[in-house]
C-alpha cells in the first residue's frame, strides 16, 4: 500500500527536520536515560570487584581498559562500524551474538540490541532491525545519517561510563572518582574508535579470557545485583 | 657490516639476533584430509590423503570412536609455513582426533607471514567428534594465524579444546613479541553459534600481567551436544577458581581455563575432558 508508507516518509521527514544537530540525536541515543536497561548489566564486574580484583579506581580503571583495548569494546566498536557501511545486519548480529563467552554477556548485547532498535523505530521510525547492541547501533548511525566516527566513540564511552557507574555503585567509589575515570578513558576510547573505522571483521578480537572467566562465574554469585 | 664482509668471513652465530637470511627459508607446508564411515558398530576410514608434512596415524583403540592422531613431521611451526587438517565425520559415525605432540610455534622472521594452521572438521547426524590437540607453546618472536571450523549437525556431539601456553616457564623463557590470532568457528544446523577470536599482538610478556595476572596457559573448551547444558553443574564443580563454564544455549558449553603454567593447566584441563568425553584421554596425552 502506498499510502501509509508516504505518510511513515513524511512523518519521519518532519520528525528529522525538529532535531537537524546530529550532535543532539548521537547525545540522545547514548544517553544513560535511552531506555535499553544498561544500568542492569555489569559484563562480569560484579564478580571481579566480589573476588577482589577489582576494589578501587586504580584497579577498576585497569579493568576498563582492557574490556575497551582487549575485549567487547574494541570488538564492538568494528561490529558497530561495519553495521553502519550498511552490511548485512543479521549477519553481524549473529556475529556478534557467537562472540559473547558466557550466557549472560550474550543476553546483555542482544537484549539491549532488540530495546534500542525498538525504540530508534518507535521515535524517530527508522528501519533499525532487531540486532546485537553494536550491530543495531551501528544501522542506527546509518539510518539517521549520523556522523560514525562520533558514533564510534560514545558507543565506546557510553559503555565505559556505564560499567564505570556499575563499579561507583558496587566498589563503592566516589561520583568524582567515577568520572575522572571516564575522562581519563577519553583518549582510548577515541583511539580505538579511529582504528575501528577502517578495521576489517577479521580483525575482530582480543585477550581477555579473566573478563570471560568473570562473566562466567556471575551465573553463579551468592549474591548479586547486575544481570551479568 | 657490508656484504663481502658478511660472504668472506665467519658469519656471527648468535641467529636469533642477527639479520633475517638472504635467501628465503623453506617453509613447511602439510596437508592432511580423512573422512570417517560408520560401517556395524564400529567407524572406519572412509578416504585418507596425506601431502608435506601433515602426517595422520592410526594407533589401534579399543574404544568405540576412531582414533586419529595428527603429527606434524616438520617438527614445529614457523613464519610462513602452512598446515591445513579437515576431518569428515559421516552420519552416526565417531572420530577422535589428538595431536602427537605439543605444536611449537617458534620465531618468525619479522616481516614474514604468520605461520597458519587451519583445521576444519565437519560432524554428521548423529555422530561424534573430539577434537582434542595437545597444547600448542608459543615461543619467543612467534606469529601464528589458526583456525578451526566446525560445522556439525543438530545432533552430532562435539568436543573441541584448544591450549596456548606462553613461553616454556620452566626454561624462563618468556614471549616479547608475539603476532597472535587463534579462531574458533562453531557452526551448528547452519547457524554460526560460537565465536572465539584470541587476539594478542607485541609484548606478551608484559601484557599478561594485566590480562591474565600473569597466567602463561590458557585453554578454551566447547562442547556442544543436544542437551549437554545440564552437565554444568558436573562440570563447573571441577574448575579452578581461574576457570569458568557457560551454557550459551540448551546444546552449547563454552570453558576458559586460566592457569599459571602448562603443568597446572592440565591438572584441571585433563579430568575436564574426561568427564566430559567419558573416557580417558588420547594415548599421546599420557606420554
Amino acid at each position: 500500500m502506498t499510502i501509509p508508507t508516504a505518510t511513515a516518509r513524511m512523518t519521519r521527514r518532519m520528525i528529522t527536520a525538529m532535531t537537524t544537530d546530529p550532535h543532539l540525536t548521537l547525545h540522545q541515543l547514548f544517553s544513560p536515560a535511552f531506555p535499553v536497561g544498561a544500568f542492569a548489566w555489569s559484563h562480569g564486574l560484579e564478580t571481579a570487584i566480589q573476588e577482589g580484583t577489582v576494589h578501587d579506581a586504580a584497579t577498576l580503571r585497569v579493568w576498563l581498559e582492557t574490556v575497551l583495548s582487549h575485549g567487547a569494546g574494541w570488538s564492538d566498536a568494528v561490529l558497530c562500524a561495519q553495521a553502519a557501511t550498511g552490511r548485512d545486519s543479521a549477519e553481524l548480529s549473529e556475529l556478534a551474538s557467537a562472540l559473547t563467552p558466557s550466557k549472560e554477556r550474550r543476553a546483555e548485547t542482544m537484549e539491549q540490541g532488540r530495546a534500542f532498535a525498538a525504540t530508534v523505530r518507535a521515535v524517530w521510525g527508522a528501519d533499525v532491525p532487531d540486532a546485537a547492541y553494536p550491530v543495531a547501533v551501528g544501522c542506527a548511525l546509518r539510518a539517521l545519517d549520523l556522523p560514525v566516527a562520533d558514533g564510534l566513540r560514545l558507543i565506546l564511552q557510553a559503555f565505559a561510563a556505564n560499567l564505570t557507574s556499575a563499579g561507583v555503585r558496587l566498589v563503592p567509589l566516589g561520583q568524582t572518582d567515577g568520572q575522572r575515570i571516564t575522562l581519563a578513558l577519553a583518549p582510548l576510547c577515541a583511539a580505538l574508535a579511529e582504528r575501528a573505522l577502517t578495521a576489517d571483521l577479521d580483525e575482530i578480537g582480543g585477550f581477555a579470557p579473566l573478563i570471560d572467566v568473570a562473566s562466567m562465574r556471575h551465573e553463579t554469585l551468592y549474591s548479586r545485583i547486575f544481570r551479568s | 657490516m657490508d656484504q663481502k664482509t658478511a660472504e668472506d668471513g665467519p658469519i656471527p652465530y648468535d641467529t636469533a639476533q642477527t639479520a633475517r637470511p638472504a635467501i628465503a627459508p623453506q617453509r613447511a607446508k602439510g596437508k592432511a584430509y580423512l573422512a570417517v564411515k560408520r560401517r556395524g558398530d564400529k567407524s572406519v576410514i572412509r578416504d585418507l590423503a596425506m601431502a608435506g608434512s601433515a602426517k595422520l596415524l592410526f594407533p589401534r583403540g579399543a574404544g568405540p570412536m576412531l582414533d586419529a592422531v595428527f603429527l606434524n613431521s616438520a617438527g614445529g611451526v614457523t613464519g610462513g609455513d602452512d598446515f591445513s587438517l579437515s576431518a569428515s565425520v559421516d552420519d552416526g559415525a565417531s572420530l577422535r582426533l589428538s595431536t602427537q605432540a605439543a605444536e611449537r610455534i617458534y620465531r618468525a622472521p619479522p616481516d614474514s607471514a604468520p605461520g597458519r594452521i587451519d583445521t576444519r572438521l565437519t560432524a554428521g547426524q548423529g555422530a561424534a567428534l573430539h577434537w582434542l590437540p595437545q597444547e600448542t607453546i608459543l615461543f619467543d618472536g612467534a606469529a601464528l594465524d589458526r583456525r578451526l571450523r566446525i560445522e556439525m549437525a543438530a545432533d552430532a556431539r562435539v568436543i573441541a579444546c584448544e591450549t596456548l601456553i606462553f613461553g616454556r616457564a620452566a626454561m624462563g623463557e618468556s614471549v616479547h613479541d608475539l603476532r597472535l590470532s587463534d579462531r574458533i568457528d562453531l557452526i551448528r544446523d547452519g547457524r554460526l553459534v560460537l565465536a572465539d577470536r584470541l587476539r594478542l599482538v607485541g609484548n606478551a610478556a608484559a601484557q599478561l600481567g594485566r590480562l591474565t595476572g600473569g597466567a602463561l596457559a590458557v585453554a578454551s573448551v566447547a562442547v556442544a551436544a543436544p542437551g549437554v547444558a545440564a552437565m554444568l553443574d558436573a562440570l563447573r564443580a571441577q574448575l579452578p577458581a581461574t576457570a569458568g563454564a557457560s551454557a550459551l544455549d540448551d546444546g552449547l558449553i563454552f570453558v576458559r581455563l586460566v592457569a599459571e603454567d602448562g603443568y597446572v593447566l592440565r591438572q584441571s584441563l585433563v579430568p575436564l575432558l574426561r568427564l566430559l568425553a567419558q573416557d580417558d584421554l588420547p594415548r599421546p596425552w599420557m606420554l
